[in-house]
């Protein structure tokens, strides 16, 4: 079987770029898979992307922003003429603006007229974003037509043969407000085959991490905030807050507006992008990872990590993040989005109980080591091939 | 969770009882290992028994199908209760196994 997967890709720095590498690792390796084509986007000035891994084919097929990029997946995927075709993607994987963001999304219906099995992969709908957050709603009236072209779009979208969702909550809307009958949900799984749990209940060093791209729903500040409460209280205590990763591209900026805003205070570390090699490292040296969200656009690939590593989890009260723990077994400390004090205390609840701190990891862990991506990826193999057996003339 | 293995007409059929989740899976992804053979590729699992069922059972499943499958058999599930019907339905999963109503018609499957 030959499986095209339109998504980001490693190096590039759009976002469930880190997804795909390892849905991408793991499909190569699968026996009935000959071939992954990845449809990526382009590098910005120049860059190329490296050698692929074997089995996989890299192709640079569209461009972030660009308002083409639905016409060149289709045309791509009709060049390299692969058996089904699988999109990786959230409603603004194509562009920060709406125009272009909204005409990237009915890639997936066009590849589906041209005759391909086409599967999506959507980590989040438009139904649960707060648009004004995410950096696409500028004032109620833009919020309201976008929502309505969303609308237009998500439809578009379920023209597909299979949609797949992480959430069960998305599912229900996506089947009540549309009448989706193809909508599934499927496990967003653990990146790697998770190592050991590495507890260090006793750290010299209390570090506070956060990771991720930044600007838009997750924000630095009340964790800054916090942090500065948590030096008062705790003057005799090293601690280090680590912000890994970088602008979210609807917020470029963002994080040298933070460095300067935050200049005087001691103690924050900003490593920039983070390269995949060092991701064990971030989290495996963290005492504590915090989400500092205000509102989510879909299930949390880091929380997925963090469990992954076996880290606590500092986390919002907000839907997606509740419902996600509920249904999967994760459990953290909760604190009132955007407020310090709230999530200064959630931290220190965390740093005073290194049982807790013990306790709640190993569930964590336990978690994402339910069902590795290996095993995602089996299942949707076996969902492209009963698409593709049904396509078969009888 | 309960889970018993009996020989019925030549065909391997594993009876599951009570809760089927991430701690529950690993000894059912062993026995696929163990005894799924080309010779013996053929499982029914009854899951009539079975009233919760997690993500990493339902990939121990699939993992399970797959390996009869690779082998020249299947695997037939029957006997669901309602709400891991449910579960089936929502991931799409009942589309990919063969479910039966009973243990009889699995076996006939």
């Amino acid at each position: 079987m030959r499986i095209a997967i339109v998504s980001t890709y490693p190096p590039s720095r759009g976002s469930l770029n880190e997804y795909a590498y390892y849905f991408v690792d793991h499909m190569r390796q699968k026996p009935e898979v000959d071939e992954v084509i990845l449809l990526v986007d382009e590098l910005p000035d120049g860059e190329t992307y490296p050698e692929p891994p074997e089995h996989v084919r890299i192709i640079p097929a569209w461009k972030f922003g660009a308002l083409d990029n639905a016409m060149r997946i289709r045309r791509t995927v009709q060049e390299v003429n692969p058996d089904a075709v699988l999109f990786n993607v959230q409603f603004a994987t194509f562009a920060d603006t709406r125009v272009a963001g909204a005409v990237g999304l009915t890639a997936p219906a066009l590849v589906k007229q041209a005759g391909y099995v086409v599967v999506v992969l959507l980590h989040n709908i438009m139904e649960t974003v707060d648009l004004s957050k995410a950096g696409f709603g500028a004032n109620a009236l833009m919020e309201r037509i976008t929502r309505t072209a969303g609308d237009v779009f998500t439809r578009a979208i379920l023209s597909a043969d299979l949609v797949a969702v992480t959430i069960p909550k998305y599912v229900e809307i996506l089947e009540a407000k549309y009448g989706a009958k193809n909508v599934i949900l499927a496990p967003h799984g653990a990146f790697q085959d998770a190592p050991p749990p590495q507890f260090d209940p006793n750290p010299s060093v209390l570090r506070i991490m956060a990771f991720g791209k930044f600007g838009t729903y997750k924000r630095i500040e009340v964790m800054i905030e916090a942090f500065k409460i948590l030096r008062e209280q705790l003057p005799g205590t090293a601690m280090e807050l680590v912000i890994a990763g970088t602008d979210s591209p609807n917020s470029a900026g963002y994080l040298n507006s933070m460095k300067d805003k935050y200049a005087d205070v001691p103690g924050i570390v900003y490593t920039g992008y983070v390269a995949e090699d060092d991701v064990p490292r971030i989290f495996t040296d963290s005492t504590i990872v915090v989400f500092p969200y205000n509102s989510t656009t879909g299930s949390s690939g880091v929380l997925h990590q963090a469990g992954n590593y076996a880290r606590p989890a500092v986390l919002p009260d907000l839907g997606d993040f509740a419902e996600l723990i509920r249904e999967e077994g994760y459990t953290g400390e909760f604190f009132v989005p955007e407020d310090p004090a709230s999530l200064a205390a959630a931290i220190r609840r965390y740093w005073e109980n290194p049982d807790k701190r013990q306790a709640d990891s190993m569930q964590n862990y336990l978690s994402s080591v339910g069902i590795p991506i290996s095993e995602v990826v089996d299942w949707y193999l076996l969902h492209i091939d009963r698409l593709l057996a049904a396509k078969q003339p009888s | 969770m309960d889970m018993n293995v009996s020989m019925v007409n030549g065909t391997n059929v594993i009876t599951l009882n009570g809760r089927f989740d991430a701690f529950e899976a690993p000894p059912l992804i062993k026995w696929f290992e163990d005894n799924v053979t080309k010779e013996q590729a053929d499982v029914v699992v009854d899951l009539g028994g079975v009233n919760f069922l997690d993500s990493a059972a339902l990939a121990s499943l699939v993992k399970g199908m797959k390996r009869c499958r690779e082998r020249g058999g299947d695997l037939v599930i029957c006997n669901l209760q309602q709400a891991v019907r449910i579960i089936f339905e929502l991931t799409g999963l009942h589309k990919a196994f063969v479910i039966a109503e009973t243990r009889e018609a699995a076996l006939s499957a």
